[in-house]
């Protein structure tokens, strides 16, 4: 193999559905109509989409949904504040999990 | 992956570029490998050869010259340019429809507003009682010998269209040069002073977002509403109608696209995205292009890739014959995937 995480991989992401075809099948269905509009915009969800791709820290999810926000007319000042709150709240999430250690310290400690 | 290229500030014709030829251009675009060929994608819809519907829309390109030098110009427009359409062919295009029903004539550049002659025109396609789109940049209205040019639209009742790729500065100035989106507003502003885009006045103005870079624009109507919002909000413009047009791999975006190293993907991109439903609502079928020299087109892309029309129709405006135009085929190349991806992509926006 010759690299991991390869950018033309995504043109044959969908050769994965023959190891199961109907799990694929019916998680595609799955992913299609969650990514409909619906109360959201599908802009709405591209940009979840891609806080979610940034969280999870997929290239192949950063790319796609870059590519999507692109076409629905996004920029990299609409992506630059989606990533901002997203990585604010990383940090808030670390914070709140200090609180587990404030806990045990107020439980624990005299 | 390569940096964004510099501005280039002139066109490709003054820089002598190899890719200022309309037949390097088409080499390039045949040199990529692509599963199939526009032709075969068009027999795929029983489309093949592609026939005109009729002429609803004669488009005259006045010529060249242009105040700006867009990066992605199909048409190679600069201040450097000269290539003006003369009166005389003008008065050919006016017999012509003058013979004909022909109900709209779009004009457009280059800056058409720049042609000595434009107003003349409008005014005479007018007197024929025929509507007029003027495919405007904006920023002509900034300069000091067209100042006027809103109020002359709104005496024409001109119909505006005119290009903002986005609504925000950058993104437009990135494309379009630096400053572009500032003067452009200004002339939003002052179209709308005059009533256009209140949807009431009857004055319409239409803006054209080209995508600014290597990809297609999805949705059409979210785009409109994006644009609508953000527009409103942030400098109380209005309009009537947003196109979103794709990008045209051929003169200068086709440049910027080789640049860039986007090029194989963008056209495989839209190569695969072909709908045969925009195939079949694709404007050439619909719109005859005049260029600055008369010669015949099916489209303003053809027209910049020297492709005229069928060989057995009339070559030239001076010889105009709508109904041996009506018994022609359709030239086509790999370019024109450009207008049948996805939802489709003409002059009057999305195609399906």
């Amino acid at each position: 193999m010759a690299a991991y995480f390869d950018d033309d991989d995504l043109a044959h992401f969908g050769e994965l559905e023959k190891h199961h075809p109907a799990l694929w099948a019916h998680w595609m269905k799955y992913y299609g109509a969650a990514f409909e509009a619906g109360v959201l915009t599908k802009r709405e969800k591209i940009l979840v989409g891609f806080a979610v791709a940034l969280t999870e820290k997929c290239p192949y999810c950063i790319h796609s949904y870059t590519a999507q926000a692109q076409s629905a007319g996004l920029t990299m000042e609409h992506l630059a504040e989606a990533a901002h709150a997203t990585a604010s709240l990383r940090a808030g999430i670390t914070m709140a999990h200090a609180l587990v250690a404030h806990n045990v310290d107020q439980k624990t400690g005299m | 992956m390569s940096a964004r290229p510099p501005v280039k500030l002139t066109s490709l014709a003054s820089r002598a570029s190899p890719l200022a030829a309309p037949d390097a251009q088409r080499a390039t675009l045949r040199a990529l490998p692509l599963a199939r060929e526009f032709d075969a994608a068009l027999a795929s819809a029983g489309l093949h050869p592609l026939r005109p519907t009729g002429v609803d829309v004669l488009q005259v390109n006045v010529g060249r010259v242009c105040n700006q030098t867009c990066r992605h110009c199909h048409v190679d427009a600069g201040p450097d340019r000269r290539e003006s359409m003369s009166r005389e062919t003008m008065e050919h295009c006016l017999a012509a429809l003058a013979r004909t029903a022909i109900p709209t004539v779009d004009i457009t550049g280059g800056a058409p507003e720049m042609n000595p002659h434009f107003r003349w025109f409008v005014r005479e396609v007018r007197a024929l009682g025929r509507h007029v789109i003027d495919r405007c940049n904006l920023t002509i209205t900034d300069t000091p010998s067209h100042r006027d040019l809103p109020e002359f639209f709104a005496e024409q009742r001109v119909e505006v269209v005119c290009s903002l790729p986005h609504y925000l500065p950058t993104m437009t100035d990135r494309q379009r040069g630096d400053g572009v989106f500032e003067r452009s507003i200004r002339a939003l502003q002052r179209l709308n002073a005059l009533g256009y885009g209140d949807g009431r006045s009857g004055l319409r103005v239409v803006l054209v977002a080209n995508p600014v870079g290597a990809f297609t624009i999805a949705d059409q109507e979210e785009m409109e509403a994006e644009f609508r919002r953000a527009l409103a909000a942030r400098h109380g413009v209005v309009f009537d109608q947003l196109f979103c047009l794709t990008n045209m791999p051929i003169s200068r975006y086709l440049e910027w696209l080789v640049e860039s190293g986007n090029l194989g993907r963008y056209v495989e991109a839209l190569a695969n995205a072909f709908n045969p439903a925009a195939a079949a609502g694709v404007m050439c079928r619909s719109t005859l292009s005049v260029g600055w020299d008369g010669a015949l087109y099916d489209c303003d892309f053809n027209q910049m890739l020297a492709m005229p029309v069928d060989a057995r129709a009339p070559q030239n405006v001076r010889d105009f014959d709508l109904g041996a135009l009506a018994a022609r085929a359709i030239a086509t190349d790999r370019h024109c995937y450009g207008c049948t991806a996805g939802a489709g992509s003409s002059c009057g926006g999305a195609t399906s």
